[in-house]
């Protein structure tokens, strides 16, 4: 259990909390800016999305491994926790092949090579 | 089954669940009354004199369009702008009406809902005489198991299958409008019945529970864990799939609808007509195709304009509010776990002068972040409803079904919290028998996890 761990008097509990809310102050900050402050250059979607899904794995770590206990319970739960993660990624890819840009919009690593066009059109 | 049967909880104890039942009860009407019905009516009161201001706004304005003084898309004319300011403060009133109205009501029904859940296990349990009890919860070889789990999925899967009526029912009943009736409410409460009788007959089992008799796995890839551990991970595996199903469903439309954001991206502002004729939009909203999303509500530089800090303040503070809430419950575990509790100093101190009363408060905390959340969300479901973000949409329906998947978790968590609160408070948790809040608090942690990823997807993108 963590709260044998002390960092500078607090426990590891105390130190993902505040990391935490933290985190989510800068994720929710980043969205009420739509320029870099002190710019005029407009932050782009591509760099949004990139801070979201940042934080969001940060936010998860820390909840995972230290409320959730995963860092220092025996493995066997990460390995469960873990499993479903080979679903996702299959969603995602599975996302990525249904999509319209599927066909001609995705690099050709993750296709099926589709000679970018739909069978309907060959 | 060990905790079965053999409840050594006597019903004094039970009857406490009626006294806590009924100032959770008054607490509720009070604010109901309060919120609902008080400053809700006052609220009504401004709504309808701005609602009359704007019409007579919109006559004047009317009126000079008809003699001919202004032209209607004169956006510059005074009257145009006293119109839409008088239309802009209508919608204001109307939506500050709906925060006060809806968060009454909410506590009411939560209220009602607690309330019903402690009655019903107190009366179902001090119904039975206290010599049928048996203090044997010492007996390591009986097991803590229970079958009212299976009497909770049932329960839960009538309700499901009532549901769709259940909702129309409702509406019906709480609005007025609609086409349903009562009857249509009929399956899924027998649904909640039999939830309520699982509950509250799970709640009699493991109440006495002090830690004895916790079953460990014997064989592989479990060996040597504590089963009830092992279920709840994989319980929550299955959770994970399921979420994974709404947000791939969101990722696949949102991925190509054309959002304002898309647009702004250049992604969408050309499409091939009918003709094989490529157009290209300046605007997004000329786009036929152009979709509206609740971040497009919520945020600032949302697509419909509306979106500033106070729009999103209510996602921003639930998310604050789950950590925190996830923050409380491993408070509660650390100090039922610890051997030796040091009384803190200053007013905490004064609030948690022992052991049991930091349990039990850290998870009063706890059960007030979450009631906190979910009045939160449904104020703001009522604001975004009033604004016309209904369900028939694509973009509502999974944003209203996942986001209300995830409030529901909250709630069931809720009611269960609920009883964590009564076991604090009557047969107290302690270092043998803490798993109980350790095991929660993994569903907890994982309503928590399930936020962070449906805040930044389905508000902030």
């Amino acid at each position: 259990m963590g709260e044998h761990k002390l960092i500078m008097g607090k426990d590891i509990y105390f130190w993902n909390f505040i990391i935490l809310m933290f985190f989510t102050l800068f994720e929710v900050g980043a969205v009420f800016f739509e320029e870099y402050p002190g710019t005029d250059i407009r932050v782009s979607m591509y760099v949004v999305w990139g801070i979201l899904i940042v934080v969001g794995i940060i936010k998860g770590f820390g909840i995972g491994a230290f409320f959730m206990h995963l860092w220092d319970d025996p493995k066997i739960y990460l390995r469960v926790a873990l499993f479903p993660t080979l679903f996702v990624l299959l969603m995602l890819w599975g996302i990525g092949l249904s999509n319209p840009e599927g066909v001609n919009g995705l690099p050709g690593w993750c296709t099926p090579d589709w000679g970018e066009q739909y069978a309907t059109e060959r | 089954m060990s905790g079965g049967g053999h409840s050594d909880v006597k019903n004094a104890i039970w009857m406490r669940a009626l006294l806590m039942a009924g100032i959770i009860l008054g607490l509720g009407i009070a604010s109901f009354v309060g919120l609902g019905v008080v400053v809700a009516g006052m609220k009504e009161t401004t709504w309808d004199e701005e609602a009359e201001h704007y019409h007579d706004a919109e006559k004047d304005w009317e009126d000079a369009v008809a003699l001919g003084t202004i032209t209607s898309d004169n956006e510059s004319a005074e009257l145009y702008i006293a119109k839409e300011a008088a239309h802009h403060h209508e919608i204001e009133a109307h939506l500050s009406y709906l925060t006060y109205r809806v968060a009454g009501l909410t506590l009411l029904f939560v209220s009602i809902t607690f309330t019903a859940f402690l009655a019903i296990s107190g009366v179902l349990n001090s119904a039975q005489p206290d010599e049928e009890h048996h203090d044997d919860h010492h007996g390591h070889e009986e097991h803590h198991g229970s079958a009212s789990p299976i009497v909770f999925a049932f329960g839960c899967m009538l309700f499901l299958i009532g549901f769709p009526d259940f909702a129309d029912g409702l509406h019906s009943l709480m609005l007025g409008s609609g086409s349903g009736a009562i009857s249509d409410i009929s399956v899924g409460m027998i649904g909640l019945t039999i939830i309520t009788i699982g509950i509250a007959n799970w709640w009699r089992e493991d109440l006495p529970f002090k830690g004895y008799g916790e079953q460990i796995a014997t064989s592989d890839p479990f060996n040597g864990q504590h089963i009830r551990k092992a279920g709840i991970w994989v319980f929550l595996m299955s959770e994970v799939m399921v979420f994974a199903t709404f947000f791939s469903s969101y990722l696949r439309m949102r991925t190509e609808w054309c959002t304002k954001w898309a647009f702004d991206e250049g992604t969408c502002r050309e499409i091939r007509n009918d003709q094989g004729v490529i157009q290209v939009f300046d605007t997004h909203i000329a786009h036929p195709d152009y979709a509206l999303t609740a971040s497009d509500y919520l945020r600032p530089g949302g697509a419909v304009g509306t979106g500033d800090f106070w729009t999103l303040l209510p996602g921003a503070v639930n998310t604050f509010a789950l950590i925190i809430s996830s923050y409380t419950i491993v408070l509660a575990l650390k100090i039922a776990k610890s051997h030796d509790y040091k009384v803190p100093s200053g007013f905490m101190g004064k609030i948690m002068p022992d052991k049991k009363s930091a349990i039990r408060n850290y998870l009063i905390v706890t059960l007030a972040l979450g009631t906190m959340f979910i009045v939160l969300k449904l104020v703001e479901w009522s604001h975004l409803i009033a604004e016309g973000f209904t369900v028939a949409s694509q973009e509502g329906s999974i944003f209203y079904v996942a986001t209300g998947a995830h409030g529901v978790h909250v709630f069931a968590g809720l009611l269960i919290m609920l009883y964590m609160i009564f076991k604090a408070d009557t047969v107290e948790w302690d270092e043998d028998n803490a798993q109980g809040i350790e095991y929660f608090g993994l569903y907890w942690h994982f309503v928590d996890l399930a936020w962070v990823v449906i805040f930044p997807a389905f508000y902030l993108y």
